[in-house]
């Protein structure tokens, strides 16, 4: 089978989107870090009454553990989040969610629906993937290292 | 000609490679279609522009690595004992599944409790597709590059990836 590449095309929910973590924008920063922890997660979205207002990443995670103690833990994640983020919708196509992505420096994109619900997250792994689908001869029929050099040659 | 197995400089057309005994016909391997698919085989991972990489000593703290992260704006860096061989990697993601809520009790750490011990590296003259596999079926972001020298200088990330590859592949304007 086949598969024609169309970037242009191919909507984002072909790229794997995530089921997003939601939190509510009053949970304490102390609560949306571990809630990142337990679940793996690179990011969680934050919403007011269903509407996605926010997003807080691994990159915010990073600058708030770097400014040492001085962070009171019991915040509401409103104070540290990235307020009104960049957000694509369904109808969106891949070739415009990735030129976002590199244009910006994202590596997570909310996609939300037409009144601002969060449906989904595009991730670079899962654009990465959804490309890779498109050559995996290429991609997965490989030797376990480069240079990988057998002691005797196969066969009798 | 080049086999895509071994990287053996072979006569051309060679039925098989003179060193691993690889078939190199086209019995395996469909011919390349496209570009990108060509280039994934011929390329070598030095074309993605790997970036410089941050090496930090064993004993470093969790709290100066932080620092360095945010200030050079990197998303890892990677960690080398007192002879300056790799012995892990301390990632974003690090940050998050392992320092968790209660970091502030770690920050005077030394960052080898932390980090990811015996990263997954390439040769810095391996093919694309290696990377590519790499990332995609190992889910790693970022992949450091082992010179000839075994030096441990350069690393590709994700990113890198994706800009390759769209940089490469047919996109019909949207």
């Amino acid at each position: 089978m086949v598969f024609e590449l169309n970037l242009g095309t191919d909507s984002v929910t072909h790229a794997h989107p995530q089921t997003p973590s939601c939190v509510e924008s009053e949970t304490s920063i102390r609560g949306v870090l571990a809630q990142l922890q337990s679940e793996q997660r690179g990011c969680c979205l934050i919403c007011r009454e269903g509407l996605l207002v926010g997003i807080f990443t691994e990159r915010d995670a990073i600058r708030l553990m770097a400014s040492g103690t001085k962070v009171n833990l019991d915040q509401p994640i409103e104070t540290a989040m990235t307020k009104t983020p960049v957000a694509i919708t369904n109808a969106e196509s891949v070739a415009s969610a990735i030129a976002t992505m590199s244009r910006r420096g994202f590596r997570q994109l909310p996609v939300v629906d037409d009144q601002g619900r969060p449906v989904g997250i595009v991730k670079a792994a899962g654009i990465l993937h959804y490309l890779v689908e498109h050559f995996p001869h290429y991609v997965y029929n490989l030797p376990p290292a480069p240079h990988h050099t057998p002691q005797q040659r196969e066969g009798a | 000609m080049e086999c895509p197995f071994c990287a053996h400089a072979n006569i051309e057309g060679a039925d098989e490679c003179q060193q691993c005994g690889q078939p190199l016909g086209d019995m395996h391997l469909s011919a390349p279609r496209t570009f990108v698919e060509r280039g994934l085989l011929t390329d070598r991972v030095s074309e993605l522009n790997p970036r410089k990489l941050f090496a930090v000593g064993h004993r470093t703290t969790v709290q100066q690595v932080l620092q360095l992260l945010v200030e050079k704006r990197i998303g890892c860096v990677t960690v080398v004992d007192d002879d300056q061989k790799t012995i892990g990697i301390f990632s974003e993601r690090d940050c998050v599944v392992r320092l968790g809520p209660t970091f502030c009790d770690h920050l005077s750490r030394p960052i080898s409790e932390f980090m990811t011990t015996d990263p997954q590296t390439l040769p810095a003259d391996a093919k694309v597709a290696f990377a590519l596999q790499r990332m995609d079926v190992g889910g790693y972001r970022h992949i450091p590059l082992v010179a000839s020298n075994g030096a441990v200088t350069e690393i590709v990330s994700v990113r890198d990836i994706l800009q390759y590859l769209t940089d490469r592949m047919p996109m019909s304007p949207s």
